[in-house]
């Protein structure tokens, strides 16, 4: 340890933190029974989705809409509901996208093969759960947003999309890859903690949306483009 | 403050994951020291710090279903009580200053400070503070978990829900950061 670390820990130890209160009393007053379930771990997985999509909609306090169903490409799930929730999206994007690297880092550290543009963007960013974003145009005016997330269910933080019947949801061949295209009225795109609940500061609006999976890989385009443009793009992206 | 992981840790937890109250109880009494202190760091209040990590051990309570048998309880639940610490400071509109003060020092019997010293050494901390509050607020969570809350890597890393490499870098950048503003 260096120095500034030695005293880093020492003034963490000197800290003046309160008293710890009791909290045992309390949580087990707010806890009630689970019963224990035996199930396999297949049924146990996709039953978690299936709840997980549930409270989505219905942790919301505003959204008391119903479910309608709901569709799963790559790490991402789009649920569609009959009225989105009133929450307050995120509209400064820096934040949801988090850290601003560069493209070689970017290209170093994504722990997979970056696919690219022929034009490069005008700026990337990773967010703490390892997307590599690349921006093009700047945050206030986006021209087009290219997302890659390494695939993979993250049991705790779930990326979830919340769309209405007004917007259009289409299943579509992107490369030979299942995906969707959504378009029409805005749709939600928030990360859940784990019970479910939006965890404030990454729930945004988003435009139109490519999303597709391949080779373990989630990508996902946001632009306002229609879905021929957006194909093309995808095409593109190699 | 170091906690390791308690030897009749992994019995507890599974007895807590097949429903049973008693244990969670005392896996609660185990784990609420850090989980408040976990809270008070990001809020800097500790009627919050008191709320986030209550709400945060019945959350995990109720999330034991996800709990992945054999990993340490420690960060898991840290990670659920950071989420909830942070959504109650952002919800209240607050910069994530790490509001902290350092305690009087206090004499301990043969090494026992003389005053001038005591008073310089609380103007040292003070002054790491300050310069602690000029970092962004990644930087300042990632040294708090790895200097105040002496996490691991890997534990930083379930905390702050980022890889351990990110944690590595992330927490050398920070220190680089923390050097130039005590120097200036």
């Amino acid at each position: 340890m260096t120095e500034l670390e030695l005293r880093l820990v020492e003034l963490g130890r000197v800290l003046d933190v309160p008293e710890t209160p009791d909290l045992a009393g309390p949580v087990l007053a707010r806890i009630g029974p689970r019963p224990a379930r035996r199930v396999p771990r297949w049924a146990l997985a996709a039953a978690l989705v299936v709840v997980a999509a549930l409270a989505a909609t219905l942790a919301i306090p505003s959204a008391r809409s119903a479910f309608l169903r709901f569709l799963h490409i790559g790490g991402e799930e789009i649920a569609v509901v009959d009225e989105l929730p009133r929450i307050t999206p995120q509209l400064d994007l820096t934040i949801a996208l988090c850290d601003r690297i560069t493209l070689d880092e970017a290209r170093r550290g994504a722990g997979f093969r970056l696919r690219e543009l022929d034009e490069a963007p005008d700026a990337v960013y990773r967010s703490d759960r390892g997307t590599i974003w690349f921006l093009y145009g700047s945050p206030a005016r986006v021209r087009l947003l290219v997302a890659q997330t390494k695939g993979g269910f993250d049991p705790y933080v779930m990326v979830k999309k919340v769309a209405t019947r007004q917007t259009h949801v289409r299943v579509v061949k992107v490369n030979g890859a299942n995906g969707a295209f959504i378009s029409g009225r805005p749709h939600f795109v928030m990360l859940l903690d784990e019970q479910g609940y939006p965890i404030d500061e990454t729930t945004r609006l988003a435009r139109n949306v490519l999303v597709w999976a391949s080779s373990g890989v989630a990508y996902r385009l946001e632009g306002d483009f229609a879905l021929a443009e957006a194909l093309e793009l995808a095409r593109a992206l190699r | 403050v170091v906690e390791g992981r308690p030897p009749d840790e992994p019995a507890l937890v599974e007895r807590a994951k097949r429903g049973d109250e008693r244990a969670y109880g005392e896996l609660v009494r185990m784990y609420q020291g850090i989980a408040f202190r976990t809270a008070y760091l990001l809020t800097g209040s500790a009627a919050e710090a008191e709320d986030a990590a209550q709400t945060g051990f019945v959350k995990a309570w109720n999330a034991f279903g996800r709990f992945r048998r054999g990993a340490p309880f420690k960060p898991w639940l840290l990670q659920i009580v950071a989420n909830e610490a942070r959504n109650r400071r952002r919800s209240a509109g607050r910069r994530a200053d790490l509001a902290l003060r350092a305690a009087a020092e206090r004499p301990t019997g043969d090494a026992a400070p003389s005053p001038e010293g005591a008073v310089l050494r609380q103007e040292q901390r003070a002054e790491l503070l300050a310069a602690l509050n000029q970092l962004d607020e990644k930087d300042r969570e990632v040294l708090a978990c790895r200097y105040f809350l002496e996490l691991s890597e890997e534990e930083a890393a379930e905390v702050l829900g980022v890889r351990r490499g990110t944690v590595k870098s992330r927490t050398a950048r920070a220190l680089a950061r923390l050097r130039e503003e005590v120097a200036t």
